[in-house]
């Protein structure tokens, strides 16, 4: 903790470089020579694998390099000798070409120094203008190119041999076919002076090519690769000590071999051998080579497998972290909560703590709660926070239990820190994955409540892309000042109201809420003293009005609008037209009589009825507003008091929704009936005329194709025309239609395929053709074209489908299926990439944008500057409300012209929960894997 | 190749062996040798008469074509007779007005702001007192809604991009308009965008027509004709005669009229295919191909040149439709070509548009090409709910931002990176880190990914702040 106070280093930069042997053997704590790990014992043998030389695994034992205990020792590196060089497999492709691209008698590289010259300078250029590492590379890679096409040595005049790579690591000299052994082949690098290096882009200084080929193979220290002791006793080596004790057990033979004076031949044999298991300890999937495999068949993972890849070091493990402070359950929805707030479960927040350095002013506080032990509880039964943890001022961690808590309360001083347990109004990070966007991970605010599950908001599910029906989310709990100020600041839900995709509200009501603002707000209802009271009952700190009037009975009632008034800030005006907008040719405004268009002046609802355009997620235009203009205190609050008075409304009101609201009375089936009838008759007549040949054929189309677009648009009418007719007999009283128009849930596509005719089914966007010769089932003749033997479903969902529908439905719903789980792969990987490419670009001062490099991208961002979370839709000035504004309404009524596009989406709809389905069979993995790749190119 | 290649072509220069060796020990081509000019083959130990006539004997190849070269781009630029269109915006006088208060009251609007109030308060008689309130509004409005600095706009763009990828649809076709030209759209083609494919899966142009053609249906279908390629099955039947081992071509005169083309097109076009040369003869009005070998194999290979051979139309356009637009004819294609169809005549050849990105940045530039990137972006997202164009914007920017379009990706922007950790943690780990290791090369941790991996905080948002609070002693 001390560590943390004040200015904390940065580390600047990193060079990497390439080891010489000298330095391996210089660095290394021992030598190892046997490829035996311990002795009988259990210890481990000296200048063996397990070297205590090189670190320790056991607690206890102390290093014998450093005298450090497990986890305060670094390990140390030990190094293998080898009897023969090895190439390194990584850089193969490298020493090839400068094999090729210098000479092998003098070891010049094969230019003039004229085209050196220029080389040079070019080079010199490049870096000049803001070359990056990948143009060196490229050019390098010319310069060796044009110095190895030339067939004579300019500087000594040896004529060249061409060189071959038999993959992975045999170099063969083409005209006799001799086998390079990595012995000439790193006499050959040797040979190569400095000057020429740096020609060729190469730092002689970091790395000496001749170092590329191994005379010393480091080894990691045991810590890297600790053996682990299995229930049974026995030890279990890890797969890169597995390695080592194969190239160990070469080596030596090889040594014994070479120093015996065997045949030539048994030698190389083994020197291939060590080759290949060097070349296996780095890269155990080089291509050419079979893959060293453990007994049981695994292959084994060594050093590159480690590091590469999804679950390799650097993205497992060094671009994220498993983390302390943390928690994860169920969640289920809670209306009463704000939309800022999360409900804990008590058991997390006991586990969960918040540190609190203590100082003079909260010392009895802190005391108080040190002394309350780990589980403390009111007398009442209520959750009363306690303490943990206590770290003294020296570092040490102290955990708190009953026995010692009075104890160590009594000892608390100044500068001791008390790992406090959460109390309502701790901020916490609450996410859900898949963290697609910033407002995946928002701070809340806790509430520590009793149950076992997280809690909050409804309004909240959009931005986290949440249900209920088994989701689970993750809630972090911040551990420092600074991380809790920048998460109120920034990352609290309130702040992320405005989505910055498209410029609208992404938190809002939805659902229920909408229907219940519908309920509360559609043809201006009355209420009396009873009702308003009980709609307004979960609304704190608010005056009753005035009755609106008085009925015929003599009792006071009040408005609906009137009540929905109350909530909206007293100088607030604003007009647009509601979802239930029938789009007329001529907007008739105040005097609408569908009670589509809102009008709001001064805080007071005029006329209108409010639905999804004006409190939904995403379109709610009086949202947007408030959010915009009031601040997001006034627009959390405002959220918060519009849903519960929306559902205020819906309880008053009642509803439900079941399959009976899509009966339609038997007139209408039998227009439906005789409509679908006629399609199918005409597809018939379609399909007959293609038959002899009278279809006309249309541009471009073969006769075939022409068919199939006239017969799909002809079962296309008869659906549209069945949602029609189901439509105009469900009408705006019934329940599922005042959820399809309010935006509330579900559209009237739904309804009609519920009450009116399913519709064409499609596999690829064609008509269904798939399954036996000539036919889709064999319920029908070969070669039928018509309506109902390729996928037309003619009945409804109410009705019911007959077999052959039945199966052709589960057809296109099966594809659907596919097609979610290929994209969720798919999206997830295209994302990764395009936050790779742009997480470097940042908005400087000036307001240009950059990258890291320096290189600007933008001089203005977006053209103009403005912030797409701000701009309302994309502009940055929605100009309905600057008339307003500034000329008042009625000067500014002839320039309005209150279009509103809809923006953002149909959040929860089918597909969502068939993705969920799709990840529930296969795992959540959303990304795709690496794909693969062969080596450096 | 080099060497061995060089020889033989000196040789067959008619210089002589030893000159050839001695040439050879200095320099690798051909080109090298002819811009050496003469005193440096003296210096070989060449006498001077010789090296001229080396040189010559080199350079007369190389002058040939240089001259060929200008010849054809003259006769391009002539073909093409593209007018630049130069339009800067003519003020009107309302935005003249908004222009002007601005300027006085040194306030900063957008332009895209000012043309839109412009646009708006025009002609409905506004005081200037009101013009002046407005104005001064907006430009309030705008300060209050600019971006803050810091922020990390790339990865809002990228959130904002990547994020409704899960919700759009896979159905890689669909119909463009009324035309039935399929096109990819959604995720696929979003994915191809970002890729910066050479060609797209499905290419496909819009042409606009001009004159006459864009309003008389007869006429623009001529033109269809002129892009759409005509292949010999198009216009004819096909008979492989295998007891004369030919084949015979009849031609349908009706359809050959329909497209404008006659007997002696095909002949021409027939003859000009490398395995029918000198076999092609008109017959009455067949066409016959008599193959010059008794085998099987060489007819068939005849009837296959045939059947695929090009008769009219430009390459790559597989399909032209027309489509009307208003009064206006246009032509929707399947293949896109876009050099050779601004050439067609009654083809607006400013108009143009096609939906394949890299064809556009070779033809047009990268401008273009990046109006193009922002154009299939947004259309593309737009199935998906609407994402704001700034995103999409600073996308495009960022892939065309040094002259060429680089792709998003381990072999675009990803892989060329300045950062060495950053480029390991995101593909190709091991290469990249021995390549740094071997090349001595330094990262300095400036951007996200590194910081991230050592353990301090990035350099973007609250990270870029510096603030030291020194509190006052006692």
């Amino acid at each position: 903790m001390n560590g943390m106070q004040g200015i904390s280093k940065r580390i600047g930069s990193i060079k990497f470089s390439c080891v010489s042997p000298d330095e391996i053997r210089r660095m290394s704590a021992t030598k190892i020579i046997t490829a035996d790990t311990y002795d009988d014992e259990g210890y481990p043998i000296e200048m063996g694998l397990m070297d205590p030389h090189m670190g320790v695994i056991e607690p206890g034992l102390r290093c014998k390099t450093c005298g450090c205990k497990v986890d305060e020792c670094p390990g140390h590196f030990g190094h293998i000798d080898l009897a023969m060089p090895v190439i390194h497999v990584g850089f193969i492709k490298d020493i090839k070409s400068l094999l090729e691209s210098t000479c092998s008698k003098c070891g010049r590289l094969m230019l003039t120094p004229e085209q050196v010259e220029q080389r040079r300078r070019n080079m010199e250029l490049m870096e000049e203008l803001g070359g990056d590492s990948t143009d060196v590379k490229l050019f390098s890679k010319e310069t060796a190119k044009d110095a190895s096409s030339r067939g004579i040595c300019p500087h000594c005049g040896a004529e060249q041999v061409k060189i071959k790579l038999d993959k992975p690591t045999t170099f063969r000299e083409v005209t006799d076919n001799h086998k390079l052994t990595p012995k000439e082949v790193r006499e050959r690098l040797e040979r190569i002076p400095d000057e020429d290096l740096q020609t060729l882009g190469i730092d002689p200084a970091t790395c000496r090519p001749e170092w590329m080929v191994l005379t010393a193979l480091a080894v990691p220290p045991v810590t890297v690769r600790p053996s682990i002791t299995l229930d049974s006793g026995d030890r279990s080596e890890d797969d890169l000590t597995h390695k080592l004790v194969d190239v160990l057990r070469i080596n030596q033979r090889l040594r014994e071999n070479r120093d015996s004076g065997s045949p030539q031949l048994i030698v190389e044999d083994l020197w291939e051998l060590l080759q290949y298991h060097v070349t296996t300890y780095f890269d155990n999937q080089t291509s050419g080579i079979p893959p060293a495999r453990h007994r049981s068949g695994r292959p084994l993972k060594t050093l590159t497998q480690r590091l590469k890849g999804k679950e390799g070091r650097f993205r497992s493990n060094l671009s994220g972290k498993r983390v302390n402070f943390s928690a994860r359950t169920v969640i289920s929805p809670d209306p009463f909560l704000s939309i800022n707030e999360v409900g804990v479960p008590i058991p997390a927040a006991r586990e969960l703590t918040v540190p609190i350095h203590v100082n003079a002013h909260n010392i009895e506080m802190m005391r108080e709660f040190v002394k309350r032990g780990i589980k403390p509880v009111t007398e009442n039964g209520k959750y009363l926070p306690g303490a943990n943890y206590v770290i003294r001022a020296d570092g040490r961690k102290m955990r708190v239990t009953d026995r010692n808590a009075e104890e160590i309360a009594e000892n608390l001083a100044i500068d001791y820190t008390v790992e406090r347990q959460l109390i309502d109004g701790d901020v916490v990070l609450f996410n859900r994955q898949p963290s697609l966007h910033r407002m995946s991970m928002m701070a809340h605010r806790v509430r520590v409540m009793d149950g076992r599950t997280f809690r909050f908001n409804l309004c909240v599910c959009p931005p986290y892309n949440a249900d209920f029906d088994g989701d689970e989310m993750n809630l972090h709990v911040l551990q420092s000042e600074e991380a809790r100020a920048e998460a109120r600041i920034l990352m609290q839900v309130q702040e992320n109201i405005l989505s910055p995709r498209y410029g609208g509200p992404i938190i809002g009501a939805i659902h229920d809420h909408i229907t219940g603002a519908y309920f509360l707000t559609h043809e201006n209802p009355r209420f009396d003293r009873f009702q308003a009271m009980n709609i307004l009952t979960k609304l704190d700190g608010i005056e009753i009005p005035e009755p609106a009037g008085v009925d015929e009975n003599g009792k006071e009632y009040w408005t609906g609008r009137q009540l929905f008034s109350i909530i909206l800030p007293k100088d607030f005006s604003v007009q647009f037209k509601a979802s239930i907008c029938q789009g007329c040719a001529e907007c008739k405004k105040e005097n609408c009589e569908y009670d589509a268009f809102v009008k709001i002046s001064n805080g007071e609802l005029v006329c209108g009825t409010i639905d999804v355009n004006g409190i939904g997620n995403s379109k709610g235009k009086i949202l947007d507003r408030i959010a915009r203009d009031y601040g997001s205190d006034r627009a959390c609050q405002f959220i918060n008091q519009v849903t519960r008075v929306a559902l205020g409304a819906i309880m008053n009101h009642g509803f439900s929704t079941g399959i009976d609201d899509e009966d339609i009375p038997e007139e209408a089936k039998l227009e439906i009936a005789n409509f679908n009838q006629e399609c199918i008759d005409k597809a018939e007549a379609y399909v007959d005329s293609y038959r002899d040949g009278t279809l006309d054929q249309m541009p471009g189309r073969s006769l075939r194709e022409t068919l199939e677009v006239k017969v799909k648009a002809t079962l296309e009418d008869a659906r549209n025309d069945a949602g029609r007719v189901a439509g105009r007999h469900l009408g705006m009283k019934n329940p599922a239609v005042i959820m399809a128009k309010s935006g509330a849930r579900g559209s009237m596509l739904n309804l009609s395929q519920m009450a009116g005719c399913v519709g064409q089914q499609t596999v690829r966007g064609e008509r269904l053709a798939r399954g036996y010769w000539d036919r889709t089932l064999p319920h029908f003749k070969k070669g039928d074209l018509g309506a109902f033997a390729r996928g037309f479903v003619t009945h409804s969902y109410k009705t019911g489908l007959s077999p052959t529908e039945f199966f052709f439905h589960a057809m296109g719903g099966r594809e659907g299926l596919v097609d979610t789980a290929v994209r969720t792969s798919r999206s997830g990987y295209m994302q990764r990439r395009l936050i790779s490419a742009l997480e470097d670009l940042k908005l400087t001062a000036d307001g240009s944008v950059k990258n890291t490099a320096g290189t600007i991208i933008q001089f203005k961002y977006g053209e103009d500057g403005s912030d797409p979370a701000r701009a309302v839709g994309g502009k940055v000035i929605d100009y309905d409300d600057l008339f307003i504004e500034v000329l008042g309404e009625e000067r500014a009524a002839a320039l309005l012209k209150l279009d509103r596009k809809d923006n953002g989406e149909n959040y929860g709809s089918r597909e969502k929960d068939e993705m969920e389905y799709i990840e529930d069979e296969e795992g959540s993995d959303f990304e795709m894997d690496e794909p693969d790749y062969d080596g450096g190119e | 190749m080099a060497r061995k290649d060089t020889m033989n072509a000196l040789l067959t220069r008619g210089i002589s062996e030893e000159n050839v060796e001695k040439l050879l020990s200095k320099y690798n081509t051909m080109k090298a040798i002819s811009d050496a000019g003469v005193s440096e083959l003296e210096e070989l130990g060449i006498p001077s008469e010789e090296a001229a006539d080396i040189i010559s004997k080199l350079s007369k190849r190389a002058s040939t074509k240089a001259v060929s070269k200008p010849k054809e781009t003259v006769e391009e630029v002539e073909i093409v007779n593209m007018e630049l269109v130069s339009n800067p915006h003519e003020y009107t006088e309302t935005e003249k007005q908004i222009l002007d208060i601005c300027e006085k009251e040194n306030l900063e609007l957008p332009l895209k702001v000012v043309v839109d109030i412009a646009s708006r308060i025009q002609d409905k008689g506004l005081t200037d007192d009101e013009v002046k309130a407005i104005t001064e509004k907006a430009a309030e409005m705008c300060e209050r809604r600019r971006m803050d600095p810091n922020e990390s706009v790339g990865i809002m763009a990228a959130h904002s991009i990547g994020e409704p990828g899960t919700q759009m649809n896979m159905r890689t076709f669909h119909y463009a308009g009324v035309a039935n030209v399929n096109v990819t759209s959604g995720l696929p083609r979003l994915i191809e965008i970002v890729d910066a494919r050479r060609v797209p899966s499905t290419p496909s142009m819009t042409v606009p027509l001009v004159g006459i053609a864009a309003e008389d249906e007869n006429v623009a279908r001529h033109v269809s004709y002129e892009i759409e390629t005509t292949t010999l099955l198009n216009v004819a039947t096909l008979e492989t005669d295998i007891t004369n081992m030919r084949l015979i071509v009849r031609p349908d005169p009706r359809r050959m009229d329909d497209r404008g083309i006659t007997m002696d097109d095909i002949y021409e076009r027939l003859n000009k295919i490398k395995v029918l040369r000198g076999l092609v003869q008109i017959e009455g009005y067949d066409i016959i191909i008599t193959s010059d070998e008794p085998s099987y194999k060489k007819l068939q290979q005849i009837f296959d040149a045939a059947k695929t051979a090009k008769i009219k139309g430009i390459d790559g356009v597989s399909r032209a439709v027309l489509s009307k637009e208003g009064s206006t004819w246009k032509i929707i294609t399947e293949g896109s070509n876009l050099k050779e169809v601004m050439k067609v005549q009654g083809v607006d050849a400013t108009k143009v548009k096609t939906n394949s990105i890299l064809e556009v940045a070779d033809v047009l530039g990268i401008e273009a090409a990046r109006n193009l990137l922002i154009n299939e972006g947004r259309d593309t997202l737009s199935a998906a709910g609407t994402v704001d164009i700034r995103h999409i914007m600073l996308v495009a920017d960022l892939m065309t931002n040094d002259g060429y379009v680089k792709a998003i990706g381990r072999h675009g922007i990803s892989g060329r990176k300045s950062s060495v950790l950053a480029r390991a943690a995101f593909e190709i780990t091991a290469p990249h880190l021995l390549h740094a290791a071997m090349n001595g090369e330094v990262d300095n941790l400036e951007g996200v990914a590194e910081n991230i991996i050592v353990g301090q905080p990035v350099t973007l948002g609250t990270g870029a702040v510096n603030l030291i609070y020194t509190p006052k002693r006692g």
